[in-house]
Protein backbone atom coordinates (compact mmCIF):
# COMPACT_ATOMS: atom_id res chain seq x y z
CA UNK A 1 0.00 0.00 0.00
CA UNK A 2 1.26 3.89 -0.80
CA UNK A 3 1.74 6.09 1.54
CA UNK A 4 -1.06 8.18 0.08
CA UNK A 5 -3.07 4.83 1.44
CA UNK A 6 -1.41 5.08 4.72
CA UNK A 7 -4.51 6.77 6.73
CA UNK A 8 -7.32 6.13 4.01
CA UNK A 9 -10.25 8.85 2.66
CA UNK A 10 -12.44 10.13 0.44
CA UNK A 11 -13.70 13.54 -0.41
CA UNK A 12 -16.10 14.42 -3.12
CA UNK A 13 -17.29 18.27 -3.75
CA UNK A 14 -20.22 18.88 -6.88
CA UNK A 15 -21.62 22.12 -8.08
CA UNK A 16 -25.03 23.06 -7.62
CA UNK A 17 -27.57 25.54 -9.04
CA UNK A 18 -25.64 28.65 -7.20
CA UNK A 19 -24.48 26.58 -4.37
CA UNK A 20 -21.40 23.90 -3.86
CA UNK A 21 -21.44 20.80 -1.43
CA UNK A 22 -18.42 19.23 -0.03
CA UNK A 23 -18.24 15.83 1.70
CA UNK A 24 -15.67 13.59 3.48
CA UNK A 25 -15.36 10.41 5.34
CA UNK A 26 -14.69 10.06 8.71
CA UNK A 27 -12.02 7.64 9.26
CA UNK A 28 -8.53 7.39 10.22
CA UNK A 29 -6.87 4.54 10.65
CA UNK A 30 -3.13 3.03 10.36
CA UNK A 31 -3.22 1.15 7.61
CA UNK A 32 -6.16 -1.16 7.76
CA UNK A 33 -6.91 -0.79 11.90
CA UNK A 34 -9.53 1.78 12.57
CA UNK A 35 -8.33 4.50 15.30
CA UNK A 36 -10.90 6.93 14.64
CA UNK A 37 -14.20 7.91 13.30
CA UNK A 38 -14.79 11.32 13.24
CA UNK A 39 -11.94 12.63 11.71
CA UNK A 40 -12.15 16.15 10.42
CA UNK A 41 -10.93 16.17 6.54
CA UNK A 42 -12.94 19.50 5.85
CA UNK A 43 -12.42 22.64 6.95
CA UNK A 44 -13.62 26.65 6.34
CA UNK A 45 -11.24 28.77 5.03
CA UNK A 46 -14.28 31.48 4.75
CA UNK A 47 -18.14 31.39 4.68
CA UNK A 48 -17.77 31.12 1.10
CA UNK A 49 -14.69 28.89 0.95
CA UNK A 50 -14.25 25.53 1.85
CA UNK A 51 -11.50 23.09 1.07
CA UNK A 52 -11.40 18.99 2.32
CA UNK A 53 -7.68 17.61 2.00
CA UNK A 54 -6.91 14.01 1.56
CA UNK A 55 -4.04 11.33 1.97
CA UNK A 56 -1.78 11.20 5.27
CA UNK A 57 -3.26 13.03 7.78
CA UNK A 58 -0.58 14.39 9.58
CA UNK A 59 0.09 16.81 6.52
CA UNK A 60 -4.07 17.43 6.38
CA UNK A 61 -3.41 19.09 9.42
CA UNK A 62 -0.36 20.76 9.06
CA UNK A 63 -1.15 22.39 5.31
CA UNK A 64 -5.12 23.06 7.14
CA UNK A 65 -3.09 25.45 9.31
CA UNK A 66 -0.54 26.88 6.90
CA UNK A 67 -3.77 27.67 4.84
CA UNK A 68 -5.91 28.86 7.22
CA UNK A 69 -2.29 31.50 8.36
CA UNK A 70 -2.15 32.45 5.03
CA UNK A 71 -5.52 33.54 4.25
CA UNK A 72 -5.91 35.32 7.93
CA UNK A 73 -2.79 37.65 6.23
CA UNK A 74 -4.46 37.98 3.21
CA UNK A 75 -7.46 39.63 5.01
CA UNK A 76 -5.30 41.91 7.26
CA UNK A 77 -3.55 43.31 3.85
CA UNK A 78 -6.63 43.22 1.44
CA UNK A 79 -9.69 43.81 4.58
CA UNK A 80 -11.65 40.95 2.36
CA UNK A 81 -12.13 37.23 1.91
CA UNK A 82 -10.03 35.42 -0.67
CA UNK A 83 -11.82 34.82 -4.06
CA UNK A 84 -11.59 30.49 -4.47
CA UNK A 85 -9.98 30.95 -7.56
CA UNK A 86 -7.28 32.97 -5.95
CA UNK A 87 -6.98 30.74 -2.83
CA UNK A 88 -6.82 27.87 -5.35
CA UNK A 89 -3.69 29.67 -6.96
CA UNK A 90 -2.14 29.97 -3.71
CA UNK A 91 -2.69 26.41 -2.70
CA UNK A 92 -0.91 25.30 -6.12
CA UNK A 93 2.03 27.48 -5.15
CA UNK A 94 2.51 26.78 -1.82
CA UNK A 95 2.30 23.03 -2.75
CA UNK A 96 4.82 23.11 -5.34
CA UNK A 97 7.49 24.64 -3.05
CA UNK A 98 7.79 21.46 -2.17
CA UNK A 99 8.38 19.93 -5.12
CA UNK A 100 10.91 17.29 -4.05
CA UNK A 101 9.38 16.09 -0.55
CA UNK A 102 5.60 17.33 -0.93
CA UNK A 103 2.83 17.49 1.76
CA UNK A 104 1.66 13.83 0.51
CA UNK A 105 -1.94 14.90 0.49
CA UNK A 106 -4.89 16.01 -2.33
CA UNK A 107 -7.02 18.77 -1.69
CA UNK A 108 -10.45 19.56 -2.77
CA UNK A 109 -11.67 23.41 -3.04
CA UNK A 110 -15.07 24.51 -3.01
CA UNK A 111 -16.04 27.81 -3.20
CA UNK A 112 -19.07 30.72 -4.08
CA UNK A 113 -17.06 33.31 -6.31
CA UNK A 114 -18.54 36.48 -7.68
CA UNK A 115 -21.66 36.55 -8.45
CA UNK A 116 -22.38 33.72 -6.01
CA UNK A 117 -21.34 31.23 -8.99
CA UNK A 118 -19.71 28.48 -7.60
CA UNK A 119 -16.18 26.82 -8.13
CA UNK A 120 -14.37 23.42 -7.57
CA UNK A 121 -11.70 22.23 -8.19
CA UNK A 122 -8.78 19.42 -6.99
CA UNK A 123 -5.22 19.19 -7.11
CA UNK A 124 -2.89 16.37 -6.73
CA UNK A 125 0.02 16.68 -4.01
CA UNK A 126 2.67 18.72 -6.25
CA UNK A 127 -0.25 21.45 -7.31
CA UNK A 128 -1.82 20.23 -10.48
CA UNK A 129 -4.65 22.77 -10.39
CA UNK A 130 -7.78 20.59 -12.30
CA UNK A 131 -10.99 22.72 -13.12
CA UNK A 132 -14.33 21.01 -13.20
CA UNK A 133 -17.59 22.38 -14.00
CA UNK A 134 -19.77 19.19 -12.45
CA UNK A 135 -17.53 17.10 -9.63
CA UNK A 136 -13.91 16.80 -8.15
CA UNK A 137 -12.97 13.59 -6.04
CA UNK A 138 -9.80 12.68 -3.92
CA UNK A 139 -8.52 10.21 -1.73
CA UNK A 140 -8.49 6.16 -1.96
CA UNK A 141 -11.88 5.90 -3.06
CA UNK A 142 -11.40 8.11 -5.62
CA UNK A 143 -12.10 5.26 -8.73
CA UNK A 144 -15.43 4.45 -7.05
CA UNK A 145 -16.17 8.07 -6.39
CA UNK A 146 -15.56 8.54 -10.14
CA UNK A 147 -18.10 6.31 -10.83
CA UNK A 148 -20.82 6.96 -8.50
CA UNK A 149 -20.66 10.72 -9.69
CA UNK A 150 -20.53 10.61 -13.34
CA UNK A 151 -23.82 8.07 -12.62
CA UNK A 152 -25.71 10.21 -10.27
CA UNK A 153 -24.67 13.92 -11.33
CA UNK A 154 -26.95 16.27 -13.13
CA UNK A 155 -26.14 19.83 -13.72
CA UNK A 156 -28.27 22.98 -11.75
CA UNK A 157 -29.20 21.09 -8.85
CA UNK A 158 -30.92 22.86 -5.51
CA UNK A 159 -29.51 22.49 -2.65
CA UNK A 160 -31.86 19.27 -1.09
CA UNK A 161 -31.40 17.30 -4.34
CA UNK A 162 -27.43 18.44 -4.44
CA UNK A 163 -26.90 16.79 -0.67
CA UNK A 164 -29.10 13.82 -1.17
CA UNK A 165 -26.88 13.10 -4.42
CA UNK A 166 -23.58 13.75 -2.77
CA UNK A 167 -24.63 11.61 0.11
CA UNK A 168 -25.09 8.87 -1.63
CA UNK A 169 -22.43 9.32 -3.79
CA UNK A 170 -19.75 9.46 -1.19
CA UNK A 171 -21.85 6.68 1.16
CA UNK A 172 -21.89 4.23 -2.15
CA UNK A 173 -18.56 4.87 -2.96
CA UNK A 174 -16.72 3.73 0.35
CA UNK A 175 -18.96 1.03 0.88
CA UNK A 176 -16.47 -0.45 -1.71
CA UNK A 177 -13.13 0.38 -0.21
CA UNK A 178 -11.61 -0.58 3.09
CA UNK A 179 -9.92 2.30 4.09
CA UNK A 180 -12.50 4.77 3.87
CA UNK A 181 -16.25 5.40 5.34
CA UNK A 182 -17.35 4.90 8.74
CA UNK A 183 -19.60 7.56 8.25
CA UNK A 184 -19.59 10.47 6.52
CA UNK A 185 -19.91 14.21 6.68
CA UNK A 186 -21.89 17.07 4.14
CA UNK A 187 -21.12 20.37 3.91
CA UNK A 188 -23.61 22.28 1.10
CA UNK A 189 -23.17 26.10 1.17
CA UNK A 190 -25.68 28.86 -0.31
CA UNK A 191 -25.36 32.62 -0.68
CA UNK A 192 -26.94 32.82 2.50
CA UNK A 193 -26.39 29.84 4.73
CA UNK A 194 -23.84 26.83 5.65
CA UNK A 195 -25.68 23.72 6.22
CA UNK A 196 -23.66 21.00 7.95
CA UNK A 197 -24.31 17.34 8.12
CA UNK A 198 -23.04 14.09 9.52
CA UNK A 199 -24.53 10.89 7.87
CA UNK A 200 -25.40 7.75 9.05
CA UNK A 201 -22.98 4.94 6.99
CA UNK A 202 -22.05 1.52 7.21
CA UNK A 203 -19.58 1.22 10.26
CA UNK A 204 -17.39 -1.96 8.99
CA UNK B 1 26.42 27.06 -15.44
CA UNK B 2 26.13 26.41 -11.35
CA UNK B 3 23.51 23.71 -11.05
CA UNK B 4 20.72 24.67 -8.64
CA UNK B 5 21.08 22.42 -6.41
CA UNK B 6 18.64 23.80 -3.77
CA UNK B 7 15.90 21.75 -3.96
CA UNK B 8 18.20 19.43 -2.43
CA UNK B 9 18.94 20.99 0.85
CA UNK B 10 17.86 18.56 3.25
CA UNK B 11 18.05 19.68 7.56
CA UNK B 12 20.49 16.59 8.82
CA UNK B 13 22.61 16.05 5.94
CA UNK B 14 24.54 12.84 5.85
CA UNK B 15 28.04 11.99 4.68
CA UNK B 16 27.25 8.25 2.93
CA UNK B 17 30.59 6.30 4.12
CA UNK B 18 29.16 4.86 7.38
CA UNK B 19 29.73 7.92 9.34
CA UNK B 20 27.22 7.33 12.84
CA UNK B 21 24.20 9.30 12.43
CA UNK B 22 25.04 11.88 14.98
CA UNK B 23 23.33 14.41 14.90
CA UNK B 24 25.44 16.59 16.17
CA UNK B 25 28.17 16.40 13.38
CA UNK B 26 29.23 19.35 11.50
CA UNK B 27 27.11 20.31 8.62
CA UNK B 28 28.62 18.75 5.47
CA UNK B 29 29.27 21.16 2.57
CA UNK B 30 27.11 18.77 -0.22
CA UNK B 31 23.68 19.10 -0.35
CA UNK B 32 22.37 15.59 -0.71
CA UNK B 33 19.28 13.01 -0.18
CA UNK B 34 18.91 11.41 2.56
CA UNK B 35 20.10 7.82 1.74
CA UNK B 36 19.69 4.75 3.55
CA UNK B 37 22.81 2.58 4.97
CA UNK B 38 23.11 -0.27 3.28
CA UNK B 39 24.66 -1.65 0.45
CA UNK B 40 22.49 -3.15 -1.39
CA UNK B 41 20.67 -0.02 -2.48
CA UNK B 42 18.47 -1.16 -5.11
CA UNK B 43 16.69 -4.66 -3.48
CA UNK B 44 15.88 -2.68 -0.63
CA UNK B 45 13.00 -1.28 -0.73
CA UNK B 46 11.30 -4.27 -1.62
CA UNK B 47 12.99 -6.45 0.83
CA UNK B 48 11.41 -3.59 3.64
CA UNK B 49 8.09 -4.27 1.60
CA UNK B 50 8.05 -7.94 2.20
CA UNK B 51 9.10 -7.87 5.66
CA UNK B 52 5.86 -6.88 6.40
CA UNK B 53 4.34 -9.96 5.83
CA UNK B 54 -0.03 -8.50 4.75
CA UNK B 55 -2.76 -10.68 7.11
CA UNK B 56 -4.89 -12.79 5.54
CA UNK B 57 -7.59 -10.09 5.49
CA UNK B 58 -10.69 -11.51 7.10
CA UNK B 59 -12.01 -12.37 10.82
CA UNK B 60 -12.71 -15.93 11.28
CA UNK B 61 -13.13 -17.65 15.27
CA UNK B 62 -14.04 -20.63 17.06
CA UNK B 63 -14.18 -21.56 20.16
CA UNK B 64 -15.43 -24.71 22.33
CA UNK B 65 -17.97 -24.24 25.54
CA UNK B 66 -20.47 -26.69 27.14
CA UNK B 67 -22.97 -26.49 24.16
CA UNK B 68 -20.50 -27.87 21.36
CA UNK B 69 -18.45 -25.51 19.12
CA UNK B 70 -19.19 -22.06 17.83
CA UNK B 71 -18.09 -20.75 14.74
CA UNK B 72 -18.32 -17.46 13.09
CA UNK B 73 -16.87 -15.19 10.71
CA UNK B 74 -16.93 -11.87 8.37
CA UNK B 75 -18.35 -11.88 4.54
CA UNK B 76 -15.82 -9.47 3.28
CA UNK B 77 -13.48 -10.12 0.48
CA UNK B 78 -10.34 -7.51 -0.05
CA UNK B 79 -7.81 -7.05 -2.81
CA UNK B 80 -5.48 -3.93 -1.36
CA UNK B 81 -7.93 -1.42 -0.88
CA UNK B 82 -10.47 -2.58 -3.19
CA UNK B 83 -13.35 -4.40 -1.25
CA UNK B 84 -14.44 -7.21 -3.94
CA UNK B 85 -17.05 -8.33 -2.38
CA UNK B 86 -19.10 -8.10 0.57
CA UNK B 87 -20.82 -11.67 0.69
CA UNK B 88 -18.25 -14.21 0.70
CA UNK B 89 -19.47 -17.56 2.53
CA UNK B 90 -16.02 -18.26 4.61
CA UNK B 91 -17.50 -20.93 6.85
CA UNK B 92 -17.47 -24.16 4.74
CA UNK B 93 -19.33 -27.03 5.01
CA UNK B 94 -16.83 -29.88 4.43
CA UNK B 95 -19.81 -32.46 5.89
CA UNK B 96 -22.85 -32.19 8.12
CA UNK B 97 -21.07 -32.82 11.29
CA UNK B 98 -17.80 -30.87 9.92
CA UNK B 99 -17.08 -27.21 9.14
CA UNK B 100 -13.75 -25.34 8.39
CA UNK B 101 -13.33 -21.43 8.21
CA UNK B 102 -11.83 -19.62 5.78
CA UNK B 103 -8.99 -17.48 5.70
CA UNK B 104 -6.25 -16.59 3.33
CA UNK B 105 -6.73 -17.87 -0.40
CA UNK B 106 -10.38 -17.86 -1.29
CA UNK B 107 -9.45 -20.47 -4.43
CA UNK B 108 -6.67 -22.65 -1.72
CA UNK B 109 -9.09 -22.58 0.82
CA UNK B 110 -12.33 -23.62 -1.43
CA UNK B 111 -10.16 -25.98 -2.50
CA UNK B 112 -8.51 -28.07 -0.08
CA UNK B 113 -12.13 -28.10 2.03
CA UNK B 114 -14.08 -29.76 -0.78
CA UNK B 115 -10.99 -32.07 -0.92
CA UNK B 116 -10.72 -32.82 2.92
CA UNK B 117 -14.30 -33.85 2.18
CA UNK B 118 -13.77 -35.82 -0.12
CA UNK B 119 -11.28 -37.92 1.86
CA UNK B 120 -13.65 -38.01 4.71
CA UNK B 121 -15.78 -39.05 2.81
CA UNK B 122 -13.74 -42.16 1.32
CA UNK B 123 -12.78 -42.78 4.98
CA UNK B 124 -16.41 -43.32 6.18
CA UNK B 125 -17.14 -45.92 3.49
CA UNK B 126 -14.05 -47.78 4.20
CA UNK B 127 -13.90 -47.63 7.68
CA UNK B 128 -17.88 -47.87 7.99
CA UNK B 129 -17.36 -45.11 10.52
CA UNK B 130 -17.19 -41.10 10.57
CA UNK B 131 -13.28 -39.92 10.20
CA UNK B 132 -12.57 -38.18 14.08
CA UNK B 133 -11.85 -34.25 13.75
CA UNK B 134 -8.22 -34.88 14.67
CA UNK B 135 -7.72 -37.37 11.86
CA UNK B 136 -9.50 -34.81 9.61
CA UNK B 137 -7.27 -32.31 10.69
CA UNK B 138 -4.35 -34.43 10.56
CA UNK B 139 -4.93 -34.76 6.92
CA UNK B 140 -5.58 -31.73 5.89
CA UNK B 141 -2.69 -30.64 7.79
CA UNK B 142 -0.46 -33.51 6.26
CA UNK B 143 -2.01 -32.38 2.68
CA UNK B 144 -0.74 -28.68 3.27
CA UNK B 145 2.81 -29.28 4.98
CA UNK B 146 3.62 -31.59 1.89
CA UNK B 147 2.68 -28.06 -0.47
CA UNK B 148 4.72 -25.57 1.69
CA UNK B 149 6.55 -23.10 0.47
CA UNK B 150 4.95 -23.21 -2.81
CA UNK B 151 2.90 -19.88 -1.78
CA UNK B 152 -0.46 -21.37 -0.76
CA UNK B 153 -2.49 -19.32 1.77
CA UNK B 154 -4.29 -20.86 3.94
CA UNK B 155 -5.58 -20.32 7.80
CA UNK B 156 -8.12 -22.34 8.74
CA UNK B 157 -10.18 -23.98 11.78
CA UNK B 158 -11.56 -27.71 11.13
CA UNK B 159 -14.46 -27.33 14.01
CA UNK B 160 -16.82 -30.87 14.74
CA UNK B 161 -18.58 -33.50 16.81
CA UNK B 162 -17.70 -36.40 17.23
CA UNK B 163 -17.02 -39.70 19.63
CA UNK B 164 -14.56 -37.81 22.03
CA UNK B 165 -17.00 -34.42 22.19
CA UNK B 166 -16.55 -31.23 20.26
CA UNK B 167 -13.55 -30.87 18.90
CA UNK B 168 -11.23 -28.03 17.24
CA UNK B 169 -8.47 -27.31 15.31
CA UNK B 170 -6.25 -24.81 13.72
CA UNK B 171 -4.73 -25.61 10.74
CA UNK B 172 -2.16 -23.40 8.37
CA UNK B 173 -0.44 -23.48 5.16
CA UNK B 174 2.98 -23.84 6.76
CA UNK B 175 1.49 -27.48 7.52
CA UNK B 176 1.20 -26.19 11.47
CA UNK B 177 -2.43 -27.97 13.33
CA UNK B 178 -3.11 -26.89 16.85
CA UNK B 179 -5.72 -28.33 19.11
CA UNK B 180 -7.53 -25.62 21.32
CA UNK B 181 -10.80 -23.94 22.88
CA UNK B 182 -10.30 -20.60 21.41
CA UNK B 183 -9.08 -19.04 17.74
CA UNK B 184 -9.23 -16.29 15.81
CA UNK B 185 -7.57 -16.21 12.72
CA UNK B 186 -7.10 -13.30 10.44
CA UNK B 187 -6.61 -9.86 10.00
CA UNK B 188 -9.51 -8.95 12.75
CA UNK B 189 -8.49 -11.45 15.06
CA UNK B 190 -6.81 -9.27 17.64
CA UNK B 191 -10.06 -7.28 17.74
CA UNK B 192 -12.25 -10.36 17.95
CA UNK B 193 -9.99 -12.26 20.74
CA UNK B 194 -10.37 -8.85 22.89
CA UNK B 195 -13.84 -8.98 23.09
CA UNK B 196 -14.34 -13.09 22.99
CA UNK B 197 -11.72 -13.45 25.87
CA UNK B 198 -13.17 -11.03 28.00
CA UNK B 199 -16.62 -12.22 27.77
CA UNK B 200 -15.80 -16.10 27.34
CA UNK B 201 -16.86 -18.62 30.14
CA UNK B 202 -17.07 -22.46 29.26
CA UNK B 203 -20.61 -22.38 30.99
CA UNK B 204 -22.81 -20.50 28.16
CA UNK B 205 -25.97 -21.30 26.91
CA UNK B 206 -25.93 -21.46 23.31
CA UNK B 207 -27.81 -18.27 23.42
CA UNK B 208 -25.02 -16.45 25.00
CA UNK B 209 -22.10 -17.99 23.04
CA UNK B 210 -23.77 -16.91 19.80
CA UNK B 211 -24.25 -13.67 21.24
CA UNK B 212 -20.81 -13.56 22.49
CA UNK B 213 -19.58 -14.85 18.80
CA UNK B 214 -21.69 -12.22 16.81
CA UNK B 215 -20.13 -9.59 18.90
CA UNK B 216 -16.20 -10.30 17.95
CA UNK B 217 -17.61 -10.24 15.13
CA UNK B 218 -18.89 -7.22 14.79
CA UNK B 219 -16.20 -5.86 16.99
CA UNK B 220 -13.35 -7.16 14.25
CA UNK B 221 -15.27 -5.63 11.75
CA UNK B 222 -15.52 -1.75 13.26
CA UNK B 223 -11.93 -1.62 13.63
CA UNK B 224 -10.29 -3.74 10.93
CA UNK B 225 -10.79 -2.22 7.54
CA UNK B 226 -10.20 -5.80 5.80
CA UNK B 227 -13.30 -7.30 7.52
CA UNK B 228 -16.66 -6.80 7.31
CA UNK B 229 -19.95 -7.61 5.35
CA UNK B 230 -22.04 -10.10 6.96
CA UNK B 231 -21.62 -11.57 10.35
CA UNK B 232 -22.53 -15.48 9.87
CA UNK B 233 -22.64 -17.29 13.16
CA UNK B 234 -22.89 -21.24 13.37
CA UNK B 235 -23.50 -23.63 16.20
CA UNK B 236 -21.91 -27.60 15.80
CA UNK B 237 -23.56 -29.99 18.00
CA UNK B 238 -24.06 -33.34 18.60
CA UNK B 239 -26.20 -33.83 15.80
CA UNK B 240 -24.21 -31.81 13.51
CA UNK B 241 -23.70 -28.27 12.76
CA UNK B 242 -26.97 -25.31 12.30
CA UNK B 243 -26.83 -21.99 11.10
CA UNK B 244 -27.65 -19.54 13.99
CA UNK B 245 -27.76 -16.35 12.39
CA UNK B 246 -26.79 -14.01 9.73
CA UNK B 247 -26.62 -10.11 10.86
CA UNK B 248 -25.26 -7.31 8.41
CA UNK B 249 -22.59 -5.35 10.19
CA UNK B 250 -24.26 -2.37 9.24
CA UNK B 251 -26.93 -3.05 10.89
CA UNK B 252 -25.51 -4.34 13.97
CA UNK B 253 -24.01 -1.47 14.92
CA UNK B 254 -27.00 0.95 14.97
CA UNK B 255 -28.68 -2.02 17.00
CA UNK B 256 -25.70 -1.86 19.58
CA UNK B 257 -24.93 1.72 19.38
CA UNK B 258 -28.30 2.96 18.15
CA UNK B 259 -27.85 7.07 17.60
CA UNK B 260 -29.72 8.62 20.37
CA UNK B 261 -32.88 10.89 18.50
CA UNK B 262 -31.98 14.53 18.20
CA UNK B 263 -34.47 16.65 20.30
CA UNK B 264 -36.47 18.63 18.33
CA UNK B 265 -36.95 22.10 18.70
CA UNK B 266 -40.08 22.83 20.53
CA UNK B 267 -41.96 25.34 17.89
CA UNK B 268 -43.40 28.10 19.92
CA UNK B 269 -47.17 28.40 19.48
CA UNK B 270 -48.45 31.94 19.40
CA UNK B 271 -50.37 32.65 22.13
CA UNK B 272 -53.96 33.19 20.86
CA UNK B 273 -55.51 36.12 22.32
CA UNK B 274 -58.37 35.62 24.64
Amino acid sequence: MSIFEYNGSAVVAMVGKNCFAIASDRRLGVQLQTIATDFQRISKIHDHLFIGLSGLATDVQTLYQRLVFRHKLYQLREERDMKPETFASLVSAILYEKRFGPYLCQPVIAGLGDDNKPFICTMDSIGAKELAKDFVVSGTASESLYGACEAMFKPDMEAEELFETISQALLSSVDRDCLSGWGGHVYVVTPNEIKEKILKGRMD
Amino acid sequence: MKLDTSGFETSMPTIGFGSSSDMLDELSSVPSFDLPHTKEFDGFQKKAVDMLKHAKGTTTLAFIFKGGVMVAADSRASMGGYISSQSVKKIIEINPYMLGTMAGGAADCQFWHRNLGIKCRLHELANKRRISVSGASKLLANMLYSYRGMGLSVGTMIAGWDETGPGLYYVDNEGGRLKGDRFSVGSGSPYAYGVLDSGYKYEMSVEEASELARRSIYHATFRDGASGGVASVYHVGPEGWTKLSGDDVGELHYHYYPVPPAIAEQVMEEATAE
